[in-house]
Formats: structure tokens, sequence, C-alpha cells
């Protein structure tokens, strides 16, 4: 199995008018294709910036990442953008979808980016796949929160997914992904999550308070105050196992 | 193709609407606005250039060498001639003086003849005089004279048959002091009547008309050959009062249509600002999701333009459609049918398009394309990009350049680039006063609304600038207008003295005096006047330099007087009193180009006789006040040793023209000038101009609101968002609305308080350099702006914000997550 996700010796600093702020403080750890990772803590402990570094969102200021075997702290922005696109999704805690499209428009998005073709069929596979096909044409506001999760899930996978929606070689970060949910209806998104990781072999970093989620998870990483508190090396590089 | 998929999309979710409505607006205000002055001011010049009955004359006091006249036929100039001198007509036992004018074919050049050929017929349009053989004469001559249509009349050695009554003669102005009635006639008969004979009196005119290139060579080539007895003349010369108000008026429309790209792309402005910033969690998942930064940029970049594409299409076709349908509207008006214009306003148009685009709305997109991805993590959506300030260079650099190119003019550019920096300069110390203020102690919606300000402090800069800007144009431009059409109006009161009566002896006065008042015609008084030269300054005798002074050149009209007349004002030394009984008052302007002063010893030549007198007061006086004007008035006395005439004018009811006849056949040696046709013609021009002002002006309003409208749907969201929120904690309705209203209303305030300023800066700078007029300060504007501006965005915004306090909360929040 090769290593989907590396990272060595994150630091990451951020100026603001009170001084320097330490958010990351020597973070190590390492992920193996289609294995899930639940990152916890509370709020403000540094997960959900470990989280968009790792998907290539920031640089951090000391340290190096390899995603599906690039090392994208070497890469400009471009350079990152264009990995994220070929195998990177997400799902947010506030769903992020654009309220000016419709739910196919908006599962379709990443695959137009990509300049793909058949993206109108692939984003209705996805959305059939997490029940909504027949909600293909409304718009967010029409949709309840977890209708709107499950889109967001489709457009992550369809952004990650080969041709063939039933395998993936991509990797998914879902931050805080049942935040804006109640309990059935989180319940039903993580269940949606972990069979499409399970059927595609996606790999998934997720970031939650919820210790429910994080035990479905085959690893999973404390955090406090931009250090790894818990998992199984701690303050070190982790080799996460399933 | 993802760009135009996207727009499409986009334009569904609402978020485009509002750039493509404001750049619509933008491009079609300013397309309108520049057709509109483009034909008006085209019209206007038909219709000015009537006043000469050609584009370019000629004036010669005798026949012309024929070459000159070759020379415009191989230049390919259409002329014309027409030739005018005073003769005496005979019509069986009945003689009358008349001023009789010979046309040649071809005439009028320009603007068209009125006549009819029965007395009680319609008055109808012809564009060519009389017919070889016949005559036209002025009404008046024909009960004057016991004549009908179709009788013979005498005119030296010719007879002609009266064949017309003329209503309407173009250039009638070009001759002001033309004396007697018209009589027209063809130039071919001119010779068979044996008047003309050397010596005689005649005023010959030669009119040209054709290309702009060909009048201008054709001018370049003859003005070295002309001699002290011709002169070639246009409209400024010609007619120096129609070419100022036309000038006004032609400042007056450039400047609306700067004025308006610069409130359109205010809007333009706001619009994108506030579409960026709510597209930076577009961008943010986009990036997401693996679009590059020139991914983005090149959708965004190709959407605009796109979307500038057919906005601007959209925007010309309305503003070519607005300014037709408003000549239409117009169309009774206009003594001139507005000719078509030409490709200017459309590339105008096509350029604000652009600039807003490339000034307005692109430099948004860029900043939106470095949006930071982890905003979509954070969940913050407020702008930490500190160079927002620099993005606002473009706008106004661009807007700055467009004016630059409309004016032509380094100048103006300068100060309204200056303008804008004191507007911003001034929204900001304004917004600091606002936000630093103690007025949330009054209590509950004064705190909600003095909080709401505080909270967006920089982008109320922004805003309150804007507002600034859209009620000054509309200020500026009302007062502007107010102040050119009390000029005109002033310049041509409906009963200015429309009749002179001049060469009246004095043993003719007390009778004159008689008739007058008992017809209760108001005139002036009547002033005693002898002819006379200056012949020399100080012992000096006039050089032959200052003789080409028209003043000096002829004979000059010298009166004296005991009472200083209405509209003439003393601005050195003294008029006369117990202590000075002698010497002479010299009107300023001519005291300027003869280098006259106080004390200057003038001595005059008068009938042979020579008599002196010393400067003892310099005056100003107002020539447009169709009174008559002395530019030498001697101190009461002075004169009494020579024969004199006496001068008078009178204003006379068009229904009461008879009446001249009465004058004329009573004291047939005074001569009466009338000017009550060149006055009609000269207030037909100027009522047009008022028009057009007055159009103008009504389209700059729809600009400034649009600017409105614009600032306040920019910063309505926030406000929406806080509005939903206090309701769900009980908030009633009421305080959110009084708080709404506080809060635009304090914003209007402000604005309405620094376009009072700009407006008075903008207009003392208007009227004294762009129109030439004396600036007076407007204490009523001070109350006007702040009150208007409340009254505007305060309305504007409370409206806009509506549903915030109409809907449920809920569905407000929902709407906006």
């Amino acid at each position: 199995m090769s290593v989907m996700l590396q990272a060595e010796n994150l630091h990451h600093r951020v100026t603001t008018s009170e001084g320097q702020l330490t958010l990351l403080n020597d973070i190590s750890l390492q992920l193996q294709a289609g294995q899930s990772l639940a990152i916890t803590g509370a709020s403000g402990s540094g997960k959900s910036t470990l989280l968009g570094l790792l998907a290539g969102l920031d640089r951090p200021s000391d340290g190096r990442i390899w995603l599906a075997g690039e090392e994208i702290t070497a890469m400009d922005e471009e350079q990152r953008a264009a990995l994220r696109a070929r195998c990177v999704g997400f799902v947010f805690q506030t769903f992020q979808l654009l309220p000016g499209l419709t739910a196919r428009e908006n599962v379709m998005l990443p695959s137009e980016l990509r300049g793909e073709r058949n993206a109108g069929r692939r984003a209705q596979e996805f959305l059939e796949r997490v029940g909504l096909g027949h909600r293909l044409h409304h718009y967010p506001r029409q949709l309840s929160g977890g209708e709107q999760q499950r889109v967001a899930i489709a457009r992550a996978f369809c952004s990650i997914a080969d041709n063939d929606v039933s395998s993936s070689n991509g990797i998914l970060f879902a931050d805080e992904p049942t935040g804006s949910l109640d309990a059935h209806n989180g319940e039903k998104v993580i269940d949606l999550l972990f069979n499409l990781n399970a059927e595609t072999g996606t790999t998934l970093v997720l970031v939650t308070h919820e210790q429910r989620l994080a035990a479905r998870c085959g690893a999973h990483l404390r955090m406090d105050a931009g250090e790894i508190t818990a998992g199984d090396q701690p303050g070190s590089l982790a080799e996460v196992s399933a | 193709m993802l760009p135009l998929k996207l727009l499409s999309r986009d334009w569904r979710g609402g978020e485009l609407a509002l750039i493509a409505t404001a750049l619509i607006l933008a491009v079609s205000s300013v397309t309108a606005i520049a057709h509109f002055s483009d034909r008006l001011t085209r019209a206007m010049h038909i219709q000015s250039q009537s006043f000469l009955a050609a584009e370019r004359v000629l004036k010669s006091s005798r026949e012309v060498r024929a070459e000159w006249l070759h020379k415009a036929d191989e230049l390919g100039l259409r002329q014309a001639r027409t030739v005018t001198f005073a003769s005496m007509l005979a019509a069986g036992d009945e003689f009358q003086f008349a001023s009789v004018k010979a046309v040649s074919d071809g005439y009028p050049l320009v603007g068209h003849l009125e006549m009819r050929q029965t007395v009680d017929g319609e008055s109808r349009v012809v564009q060519q005089g009389p017919q070889p053989g016949h005559v036209w004469l002025e009404a008046r001559l024909l009960p004057l004279m016991q004549l009908d249509i179709g009788d013979q009349l005498q005119l030296g050695d010719r007879s002609f048959t009266v064949s017309g009554i003329i209503d309407h003669e173009p250039d009638r102005g070009a001759n002001l002091f033309s004396m007697g009635a018209r009589l027209m006639m063809h130039s071919d008969d001119l010779a068979a009547t044996n008047i003309l004979q050397p010596g005689s009196r005649v005023d010959y005119r030669y009119l040209f008309a054709g290309d702009d290139k060909a009048l201008e060579n054709y001018v370049k080539w003859l003005r070295p050959q002309l001699t002290l007895h011709e002169h070639i003349t246009d409209l400024e010369e010609g007619q120096p009062r129609v070419a100022r108000t036309l000038d006004r008026a032609e400042s007056f429309l450039f400047l609306a249509a700067s004025l308006a790209v610069l409130l359109a792309s205010v809007a333009v402005g706001l619009a994108a600002r506030r579409y960026g910033l709510r597209h930076a969690n577009y961008v943010a998942v986009m990036k997401s999701l693996g679009a590059g930064k020139n991914k983005i940029l090149g959708i965004y970049i190709g959407q605009m333009t796109a979307l500038a594409f057919i906005a601007t299409a959209v925007g010309l076709a309305i503003g070519s459609l607005i300014q037709a349908q408003a000549v239409n509207l117009l169309a009774g008006f206009f003594p001139v049918t507005p000719p078509p214009s030409g490709l200017r306003p459309l590339l105008v148009g096509l350029a604000t398009g652009l600039a807003c685009v490339i000034g307005f709305a692109l430099p948004p997109l860029f900043r939106l394309a470095q949006t930071d991805p982890m905003q979509t993590l954070r969940q913050d959506w407020s702008n930490p990009d500190k160079r927002e300030w620099f993005g606002l260079i473009p706008g106004p650099l661009s807007m700055l350049l467009l004016i630059w190119w409309l004016s032509g003019s380094m100048a103006i550019t300068l100060a309204l680039l200056t303008g804008l920096g004191l507007l911003v300069a001034g929204a900001a110390a304004i917004n600091r006063l606002l936000v630093r203020g103690r007025l949330a102690a009054l209590g509950g919606s004064w705190r909600i609304a003095l909080g709401s300000l505080q909270r967006r402090a920089g982008f109320n800069t922004l805003l309150i600038a804007a507002f600034g800007t859209g009620l000054l144009a509309m200020l500026a431009m009302f007062y502007a207008r107010t102040a050119l059409i009390d000029e005109w109006k002033m310049q041509l009161p409906e009963n200015a003295p429309n009749h002179f009566l001049v060469n009246i002896a004095p043993y003719e006065l007390d009778g004159v005096k008689q008739k007058i008042a008992g017809k209760n015609l108001e005139g002036t008084e009547f002033y005693p006047m002898v002819r006379g030269r200056l012949i020399a300054v100080n012992g000096t005798p006039v050089t032959e330099r200052d003789e080409k002074d028209g003043a000096i050149r002829r004979e000059l009209n010298l009166s004296w007087t005991d009472t200083l007349p209405a509209d003439n004002k003393i601005v050195a030394g003294d008029w006369w009193n117990e202590n000075l009984k002698e010497g002479v008052s010299v009107e300023v302007e001519v005291a300027a180009r003869l280098g006259l002063s106080l004390g200057d010893v003038l001595r005059f030549s008068i009938g042979g006789l020579e008599t002196e007198a010393t400067v003892t007061s310099l005056r100003t006086l107002d020539w447009n006040s169709m009174r008559p004007n002395f530019f030498m008035l001697f101190a009461p006395g002075s004169l009494d040793s020579f024969p004199a005439t006496y001068i008078q004018s009178f204003y006379l009811p068009p229904a009461d023209k008879l009446f001249v006849n009465e004058l004329v056949r009573e004291f047939p040696s005074v001569s009466i000038i009338e000017l009550d046709k060149i006055l009609e013609n000269i207030r037909d021009t100027i009522g047009q101009v008022a028009i057009a002002v007055e159009s103008v002006l009504a389209l700059m309003l729809v600009a400034g609101v649009l600017v409105l409208i614009a600032g306040v749907r920019a910063s309505i969201a926030e406000r929406l968002q806080e509005a939903a929120v206090i309701r769900t904690l009980g908030g009633r309705r009421q305080l959110l609305v009084r708080s709404l209203m506080i809060e635009f209303g304090l914003l209007g305030i402000a604005a309405g308080l620094l376009a009072a300023f700009g407006t008075e800066a903008t207009l003392a700078v208007l009227t004294q350099r762009v129109f030439d007029m004396p600036f007076h300060f407007h204490p009523g504007l001070w109350l006007l702006g702040p009150l208007v501006g409340a009254l505007l965005v305060g309305t504007a915004g409370t409206l806009a914000c509506r549903s915030a306090v109409s809907q449920p909360p809920l569905k407000v929040l929902r709407e906006l997550a």
C-alpha cells in the first residue's frame, strides 16, 4: 500500500497585531492510501489549520508535506491547485455550495474546472448515489441542511473519482462534516461518507469534535495548542495504520 | 466556454444582474446624453448659423473681386449674395422709405424664409427669395402704401409685382440697425432699377456654406487679401450674443456628460465591489476544488468581458432609443429638426463601458483571484486585504482619461481629479465625526444605527463619497442650469425695448413723447445725441493703431445727461455733482482699449468744430439692455452749442405693430429701427438651448439616483443580516425601521453636506471660468444639500432593507446564508 499523505516537522506561525502566534508546532504524520484519519481537539487547537495545510490550501511556515507522492510544499499555488483538482475532495462544515447553482451544477463544477466533457452525467450519477436523484435542479436554499451536505459529499467524490465512479486514487478532506447537522442527519451523512470511502477506496481525513465519528476512522490524532497530544506516536511522525 | 456557462448560472443567481444593470445604465445614460448633446449642438449650430443665413459671410461696402468667388467655387463651396440698401418706394401717390434687400438664387444657404402669399394666408417655409420681377414686403408696408398682393410697385426705374409678405428672414439681425421696413427682390433685377450708383451706401454680403475644411481653407486664403472695406465673419463675430449662449450651453452639456460618466462609473464601481465581496466564498470554494489563480482570473475576466459586451451593446441601444424618444417628444419645441448624430456618441458610450469595466469592474476581480482558500475553513469572509484603497486607483484614473478625451482639456480634468480627492478626504473627515459623535446616547434606534455606522466605518467613507458625488452632480447641474437660464432670460427680458427711434429733431421731441405716452408704451428716456469723432488724447492725435478700434474709426454718438442711466455703473471717478459739472464719462472697456484714464483730455471733432473734455469717470454699461448706450456721456450743457437730435427705445407689443406706421406718417423724418424680428429669432434659439439644458438635467437626475441605488445595494446584505438577527432577538419592527432611517439619513446628511460644499466650489469655477458669469454664494444650498441627501438616501436605504423587517427573520437569514 502506497503512502498517500505525509507531513514532516510542520510549523505554522502567523503575525497578528499582538505579535507572532504559533498555530502548529512540529507536526509529523503519515497516512496510507485508502485509510481514514480523524483529527480531534478543542476549538482553536489548530486542527482546521492542519487540514488546510495537508490539503495544500496554504503553505506551512516550516516543514514538508507530500500528497499523492508529490511534495506540495515545493510547489507554487498554481501547481498545488492543479494537484487538488486531480486528487483532492473537500467537505465543509457549512457545505459551501454556490447558491446561484443547482445541486447538479454544484456537483458538476469540479469536473468543469478540469475541462471534462461528461461532467453532467457524472454529477447526476453521484447525486443518485447520495440519494438526491430527484433534487438535481434544486438550488441550495431549497434543500435541507442534510441534503445540502449530501450534495457537498457528491461534489467532493466527483472531484476525486476517476471516470469509473466506483474507484478513486484521491483523498477527501472533511472539516466538521456533521457540525451543522442534527443527530439524525449527521448519522446519515457519516454513513454515506464511510460507505463511499469504502466503495471507492478513497483516503479520508476528517476534522471533528465528535468521538463517535472519530471512532469510525482507522486512525485518530488528538490536538491541543497546535501540537499532537495523542495518537500512535504523538509529537513525532505519526505512523497511522488502519 | 466555462466562463459563459458560469455567466448564465451567475445571472440566474442575481449576482451579475446588479453589475450588468449598473453597466447598462452607465452606458445608456452616457450614450443618451452624448447623442442628445451632439444632435442638439448640431441643431443649435444650424439654427444659429441661420442668423447669418450661411456658415461664413464676406461683408463689403462694394462688390468684391470676381476671383475671390471663383476660388470659393473651386473649393466646392455653395454661394449666395445679398445686397442691402435704403431706397424710396413708390406706389401710386404713396412714397415710402424702405430697407431693400436683393437676394440671389440659393439664398438663404442656411435656415429658411417664411412668407405668405395672401394677407390672411398661412405662413409657409420657403428656401428661396422672390423670382425676378417680383418683390416681397414686410407686412406693415402694405397698409402704409395702400398696397395689396398682386399690385405694382416702383423701385427706381423698374416696376415690380408684389407677390408675398415676409414673415421671417433668418439674417434679419445681420444688419442690426437697418432702417425701414423690408422689401426683398431678386438680385438679377438690381441693374434694371438703376438705383445703385458709385458712392451709394450699400451693404454687400457674400454667403458661403459647405465642408468645414474647405471653409477653413477658403478663409485662410482670403483673409490676407482683405482690405479695410471687407470683412469675413462667422457666428462668433456676427452674432456674439448667440455665440456666447451656444458656448455656455455646450459647456453645460459637456459637463453634464462628464458628470454622467463619473456617476455611472461610481455606480458600476459600487456594484462590482459588492460582486467581488459576495464572490469571495465562490472563489475560495473553487480554489479548494483545484482551480488555480489563473483559472479563476480566466473565468472571471471571461465572464466580465462577455457581460461587458452584452451590457454595452444593450446600453448603446437603450441610450440611442432614449435620445430618439426624447427628441421626438421635444420635436415641437425645436425650430430646427435636430439632425442625426454621428458616430461619436456611440464611441463615447463604448468607451464608457470599457472604462467602467477596466477601471471599476476588473480591479475587484483581480483582488478576488487573491482570495485565500483557507477562508472556506475559517468561515471568515471579512476582507483582510489592506490594498483595497489601491484597487480604487484604476477607476478614477480611467474616468479621468475618459473625461480628458471627451473634453480635450487637461485643466478641467485636473480640476475634476482635485475635486474627487477633496471629496474623498471630506467624506473621511465627516465619517470620522459621525462615528465619534455622541448620538448613541439618544437611545435605542440611535444606538443600533450608530453601531452599524461604526462597524462599517471604512466602507462608509466610500459610500459617503459616492452619495456625495451623486448629490453634487445633481445639485451642481440644477444650480448651473438655473444660473444659465436666469442669465439668458435676463439678457432678453420679455419686455426688452424692441424699437429704436433716432433722428428726432428738437422740434419733434414733444410730439413724439406725447405719441409714445398716448399709447402707454414702456420706453427709455429721450437722450440728446450729436455725432463726432475722437481726434486726440492729451493733445496727441489718435494713431492709426487706435483707429482700428471700431469705436474710434467711425463717428461716435455723443450724449449728455444729468442722471446716470439705468444699468450704468461708475467704476472710477465721480458722476456729475455739485462740485463736478463738466467733463466726459467714458465706457470702461473702450477706455481700456484706448489706454484712457481719469484726467485725460479728449479732443472731439463735431461737424467741423472741435471741443475738449476731461475724463472724469469710467462707467460699465449693459449692452444687452436694448437701451440707448453711449461710449461717451458729457456733463449737461457741454455740447449745447452743437445741433443735436434725440434717440429713444421702447417696447412695442407685436399686436400693436401698425403703430410704427402711425409714427412714420406723423414724423416722417424720424427713423425707426425695428428689432422685434431679430429679438424673436434670438429668443427662439435661447429657448431651444434652455430646453436642451433642462432635458439633460433630467437625465443627470436619473444617473444620480442610480448611484444612490447602487450605493444602498452595495451595503445592504450585511444590514439585512443584522436586522434579521435583531428581530430574532426580539427587536421590534419599528425600532429597526427607525434605526435604518437614522443610519441612512445620517449618511445622506453627511453626503449632502459634502455635496453642498462641492457644489459651491464647482459653481464658483463653472460660473466664473466656464460660463463667464459672476459667482453668487448660495445659502439655500447648504440647507437643500443635507435635506435632499437625508430624504433620498434615507428613503432609498430604508426601502431597500424593507424585506429585513417585512419578511420572517428565518427566511432572510436562510437566503443570505
